[in-house]
């Protein structure tokens, strides 16, 4: 799933709201075609309910040290 | 891409809120209680008042705060949102409210309060337990949280059926077991619900709000399932009356809930934090003082000469709900609350007018400050158990101190959120 991603954003290991508010900047620059890579130490249900609700689609995958990788896009791109 | 910044409000903000408002009233209560009743209050465990001052801080205090932050962990950690959660939470917080009331109005002299005690604890939880089970219902357990959450409901659930059927013994004159399903009751309520529903949040919360590695994949796995299934063990060797089983097994539960407090504390101490903020402090002391406990239990258990001395349930159950659930709560409000007023206050801006830094919510010198009112007035409670003649009105009026201000603080947070609301709506209307 990294292979795909253009921006990778590790928020691991902050303590909230810092990995919403980094991943809510960081979806303000993103462009069109591009999608985000979010690291995360578990399932972000208040972010995917975001996502669903302002045009976004991700995607989720957890590798076996317990990270969630989400990676995110434009819903047309 | 600013509407980013919108997320949808579910739960509402006025939906755990409630709760969490109402929980610290019900400790104030708790010390009104001990300053009306003086040293007598810490005869034993089993006098009236005794009752009536647990149930204030275990279905007044501590229900309030679990159930409401379980309205609001739930959409966060498993994706379940519980259906028209304004209603939920209006009913089922007037519901456990009154019945706190009712509950300490029957032991403290008025029986009939019993059975409307048992109608509104039975009405509340059983709608509460309904909704979220249903919420829950369509979502995997896809991790230990989620499974323990679903657990700990089965645990509040028998706790509470328990209590309405010792609440109606009590009002009805039923010739009853009263003090085996006494101890049933206490140890569903502690174990199956309290421990599991502290574990289950705290495999969250701990690494996220206190960054600390995460708890063992192992424990983490196993933990919910024994907290469940090792009262259910005793439960049924105890009726059966074998008792060394019996022995043997309750000895389990106080291990288990020692192994999850030491665990927590290794974790606190391998955190990437230089300095421990209120919130780890509180969890630090509620950690030792369950791991107090569990020691004190096992000792009174196996040595006659502690465990015939009249102080000793006191002294554990102090350590158990002012200092272990007690200290928690008050550590996951100054989390939670500031975090629920700054998200709402962001999704109120609506990305154009970004929410204030979360900590100004409430201000720090203050919350350190009801924390150490917080340890002094729990302090202060164990010992009264050794000298009530002395400390009794001193440990009333310094829980008194610590809830009032725990109170001030909330009731801070809320103004804060008002205050920053009407700005926001003011800017928001006057710009084009």
């Amino acid at each position: 799933m990294a292979g795909n991603a253009d921006i990778v954003l590790d928020a691991r290991g902050l303590e909230p709201p810092e990995p919403l508010v980094l991943t809510m900047q960081a979806l303000e620059r993103l462009a069109p075609t591009e999608k985000l890579l979010v690291l995360l130490p578990r399932e972000p249900y208040p972010l995917y309910r975001a996502l669903a609700l302002n045009g976004f689609s991700w995607q989720t995958a957890f590798r076996s040290d317990g990270t969630v990788e989400v990676l995110i896009g434009h819903e047309t791109s | 891409m600013q509407a980013l910044l919108s997320f949808d409000q579910a739960p509402p903000f006025s939906a755990p809120i409630r709760f969490f408002l109402t929980a610290p009233l019900f400790a104030i209560l708790a010390a009104l209680l001990i300053l009306w009743e003086g040293p007598d209050l810490f005869v034993s465990r089993w006098t009236a008042a005794t009752l009536a001052l647990t149930h204030l801080i275990t279905v007044g205090f501590m229900l309030q705060a679990m159930l409401g932050a379980m309205i609001q962990i739930l959409p966060v950690v498993a994706g379940a949102n519980i259906a028209r959660p304004r209603f939920v939470a209006a009913v089922v917080h007037l519901a456990i409210g009154s019945g706190a009331l009712c509950l300490s109005a029957g032991f403290l002299g008025h029986p009939p309060f019993f059975n409307l005690a048992a109608l509104c604890l039975g009405v509340g939880t059983a709608l509460f337990a309904a909704a979220a089970a249903w919420a829950l219902y369509s979502v995997q357990s896809t991790n230990p949280t989620i499974r323990g959450l679903k657990l700990s409901l089965i645990g509040l659930a028998v706790t509470v059926m328990l209590g309405l059927l010792l609440s109606i013994a009590l009002g009805e004159s039923l010739a009853l077991p009263l003090l085996q399903l006494t101890s049933i009751h206490l140890a569903w309520g502690v174990v199956a619900w309290s421990i599991a529903l502290l574990a289950a949040v705290a495999l969250v919360v701990v690494p996220m709000f206190q960054l600390t590695p995460a708890y063992p994949a192992d424990f983490a796995r196993r933990f919910c399932w024994a907290a469940i299934v090792l009262p259910i063990l005793w439960s049924l060797v105890d009726l059966l009356g074998w008792q060394i089983a019996s022995t043997t097994l309750a000895s389990a539960m106080a291990l288990l809930t020692g192994t999850f407090a030491l665990q927590t504390l290794r974790l606190q101490s391998q955190g990437t934090r230089a300095r421990f903020d209120a919130s780890q402090q509180l969890w630090r002391v509620g950690m030792i003082c369950l791991i107090a406990a569990c020691g004190l239990w096992l000792l009174a258990r196996f040595l006659p000469m502690l465990g015939d001395r009249r102080e000793w349930p006191l002294l554990c159950g102090i350590l158990v709900f002012v200092g272990g659930f007690m200290s928690v709560i008050v550590g996951m409000f100054y989390k939670i609350v500031p975090f629920l007023v700054w998200l709402h206050l962001q999704n109120r801006g609506g990305g154009r007018i970004l929410a204030p830094n979360m900590n100004k919510v409430i201000a720090g010198w203050q919350i350190e400050r009801q924390m150490h009112a917080h340890f002094l007035s729990l302090a202060t409670l164990l010992t009264a158990t050794l000298f009530p003649g002395w400390l009794a009105y001193p440990a009333g009026l310094l829980l008194l101190l610590a809830n009032t201000w725990l109170l001030r603080n909330l009731v801070a947070a809320i103004v804060f959120y008002r205050r920053h609301c009407a700005q926001i709506d003011a800017t928001i209307s006057a710009s084009p």
